[in-house]
């Protein structure tokens, strides 16, 4: 390294150093503070504050409510975000295709992605309504007990989050649709590709990234999701739509028990930086991330 | 907490609370600056008053006329009472919360006061100032036999019946829960209509399943708690009324969809007269009795049925009481507004204003009262047997505990057995440290 070099390096470091500090106290800080309160039993209403070492995370390690927890959220986000994709997608294709009234789907897109969660969440409980409820009137009238059936709670959910934010991804992907220059698409045709094949061998490939990103974007909430299930069925009926964060939130704020809390707050922290990582592993791959 | 003198802070977020009353009192206070020592400002966090005409307001502005040099800014809270709880809870344990009087749910008086955020009101408020409320009221406010809060809104378990079909079929309310079967069967059989249905209450995963339980406990002769802090002190017991729930569900006595349904839920069908019976608060009689209800003048109230091995069936008891933060810098003052608002004129407005039930006995048979709200005299009744639910300062943490696994039951995953089994364990793991903790 010549001597210039090393000075760039410097220099570059100093440069870097006010965005490493404030990332440093931004995300390290607290997430060490949230490792450090999960291994203590910390329960200010009761003056209880104590080292317990990692015995709330042996807790969680045999506690079913932990693992049902950790099940529901994986299948949530794996269903929810998987369902998004390919709708999003279809949607995105249809409105390129639309000849007119793009401009009203796109408002009518936007409008459920803008909606509150919480509103949203209230809107759905009465679509769900087992009597009074536009899906079951839709369905034929059948009396579907939405919300309070263990086997139809998760579902739903997934609907709602699924109409919620599907416009998110299809808004990413209509978007870079628009910019695939439709030569492209005529020297395929020129070349005799029927639409599979330009579908497959031009708009997938050149659709790959965005879609990454959105799926990066979509599975990082998905893990976290928290508002609809608190309020459309409280984590119930039997906890079968009970997420880590939801568990996390009546740990930490409903019954303030710090420790136990953070250790489950800790828990999701891992899980969406797993998550992130692979994603990053991914999208380096692609090119988008060095 | 405030004085006149930091008038600008005190504005924006007196606007921040977005209640429109709260808003002109904050105006007021700020236009009549500079204040005069000796000025108090007393901030009053409390829940948004529904119905047609809030009382409050008005209340407020009389007690200020009535205590010169004493301003109050009422603020509202949020919306729901877990968003509310979590407000206290954040900026109560922050140790700067700028509020002096709070109103708070009765379930919340032992964990404030545990937690040392209450003012401990024992040495300016004479015991024999409390008796004219209700027992079951006192109760939840005297946790360890110190006062930490004034009871003020008075809320009860009752059972409502479709009167008019009572009396098609000669049925007399019912006594226990085997009558109330007995009765929803009957009717049915004899109304032919698959749109009726027979008993609703409410089963959603939420404290107010919590509340249905308990009730059925007491209704079989035990208890959530036993004398030495043990759930669950009669599991046999405990099993048949949580098998009792699962039956009702299962036998269609109750719709399935119980398992998701909260006060609402269940009050509109039974509004629309869609069910014959119904587990709700007092609120919901006034919405039955309003001119182009479906329902008005056919609703009758009882006390809640009893099971096979109780004495009685017992309401639990809500609603809210009113208490003064610890740091307050005007005690007094602070003191002097929770008296007011808990005293009897004030009951009395807000009782006639928007039909909240006072937790002072003699209302219910003030002749004014009485003549706007006729029921008042029964709810009496009801409220005089009524008990608190448990006065613990871990009710919480036992409730969000529970709630999952009565629910197990409710949707039939859990067996009464295994549900409390799995309650047991996860409390004593969470208790295990306050137990034998310190104090």
């Amino acid at each position: 390294m010549t001597p210039r070099q090393r000075a760039d390096r410097r220099a570059g470091l100093v440069f870097l150093a006010p965005a490493l500090l404030t990332l440093a106290v931004l995300t390290l800080y607290p997430g060490a503070w949230v490792i450090w309160l999960s291994l203590q039993q910390r329960i200010p209403v009761f003056g209880i504050e104590r080292f317990v070492g990692p015995s709330h995370y042996l807790f969680l390690a045999t506690d079913p409510r932990f693992w049902n927890a950790a099940w529901v959220t994986l299948a949530f986000t794996a269903i929810s975000v998987g369902l998004e994709l390919v709708l999003g997608l279809a949607l995105a294709l249809a409105l390129r295709g639309q000849r007119w009234g793009r401009r009203l789907a796109l408002s009518l897109l936007l409008l459920a992605w803008a909606l509150p969660s919480v509103v949203t969440a209230k809107l759905f409980e009465w679509l769900y309504h087992p009597g009074a409820g536009l899906v079951n009137f839709l369905l034929g009238g059948r009396p579907l007990n939405w919300l309070g059936d263990p086997a139809l709670a998760l579902p739903g959910l997934i609907l709602a989050d699924v109409w919620r934010t599907m416009p998110f991804v299809a808004l990413l992907c209509y978007a870079r649709l628009l910019t695939i220059p439709v030569e492209v698409y005529e020297a395929a045709q020129v070349d005799g590709a029927g639409r599979l094949a330009s579908f497959a061998r031009i708009t997938l490939p050149l659709l790959r990234q965005i879609v990454l990103i959105a799926l990066l974007f979509r599975t990082l909430d998905a893990l976290r999701a928290f508002d609809i299930m608190f309020v459309l069925t409280g984590g119930g009926p039997a906890g079968t739509t009970e997420t880590l964060t939801v568990y996390a939130y009546r740990s930490l704020f409903q019954t303030l028990q710090l420790g136990f809390g953070s250790a489950i707050g800790a828990a999701v922290f891992a899980l969406v930086m797993l998550t992130a990582w692979g994603y990053l592993q991914m999208l380096r791959r692609e090119g988008l991330a060095e | 907490m405030t004085t006149a003198g930091e008038p600008g802070r005190r504005c924006s977020r007196a606007i921040g609370g977005a209640l429109l009353p709260a808003l002109l009192v904050a105006l007021t206070a700020c236009a009549d600056q500079p204040a005069g020592r000796g000025d108090v400002t007393l901030v009053f966090k409390h829940a948004k008053i529904l119905g047609p005409s809030d009382p409050l307001p008005r209340l407020l502005r009389e007690f200020e006329a009535a205590n010169p040099g004493i301003r109050v800014v009422s603020e509202s809270l949020p919306w729901s009472a877990d968003e509310q709880h979590q407000f206290y809870v954040v900026n109560l344990e922050g140790g700067n919360p700028g509020f002096d009087v709070m109103m708070l749910d009765v379930i919340w008086v032992p964990e404030f006061a545990r937690a040392g955020w209450l003012l401990d009101l024992t040495p300016m408020v004479a015991k024999d100032e409390l008796a004219p409320h209700f027992p079951a009221a006192i109760a939840a406010a005297t946790p360890d036999g110190r006062i930490w809060a004034i009871p003020w809104i008075m809320n009860v378990g009752m059972l409502y019946y479709r009167a008019d079909l009572l009396a098609r079929y000669g049925l007399e309310p019912p006594r226990t829960y085997q009558e109330l079967v007995s009765h929803v069967a009957r009717i049915r059989a004899g109304e032919h209509d698959p749109r009726l249905d027979g008993f609703l209450w409410q089963g959603k995963q939420y404290e107010g399943l919590v509340v249905n339980v308990l009730e059925g406990l007491w209704a079989n002769g035990t208890r959530l708690l036993g004398e030495d802090g043990a759930v669950f002190p009669d599991p046999e017991r405990a099993a048949e009324v949580l098998a009792f729930l699962r039956m009702l569900i299962e036998t269609g006595v109750s719709p399935s969809w119980v398992t998701a349904a909260d006060e609402e839920l269940t009050r509109r069908p039974f509004g629309n007269g869609r069910a014959i019976f119904l587990r709700s608060w007092p609120y919901a009689m006034g919405l039955f009795e309003l001119p182009d209800s479906p329902v008005r003048g056919k609703v009758g109230i009882a006390p809640l049925p009893r099971h096979a091995r109780g004495s009685q069936g017992m309401g639990a008891t809500g609603g809210a009481h009113v208490g003064i933060q610890r740091h307050t810098r005007h005690p007094d003052a602070a003191l002097a507004l929770a008296r007011f608002l808990t005293g009897e004129h004030a009951q009395k407005a807000m009782t006639s204003g928007v039909a909240l039930n006072p937790t002072r006995m003699n209302l219910y048979h003030d002749p004014e009262l009485v003549r706007g709200h006729p029921n008042l005299p029964r709810i009496h009744e009801l409220a005089m047997a009524a008990r608190p639910r448990p006065v613990t300062p871990y009710y919480l943490m036992l409730s969000t505990t529970l709630q999952p696994e009565l629910s197990a039951v409710l949707v039939g995953v859990k067996t009464p057995a295994q549900a409390m089994a799995h309650a047991r364990r996860r409390l004593e793991y969470m208790l295990a440290g306050i137990l034998d903790g310190p104090r």
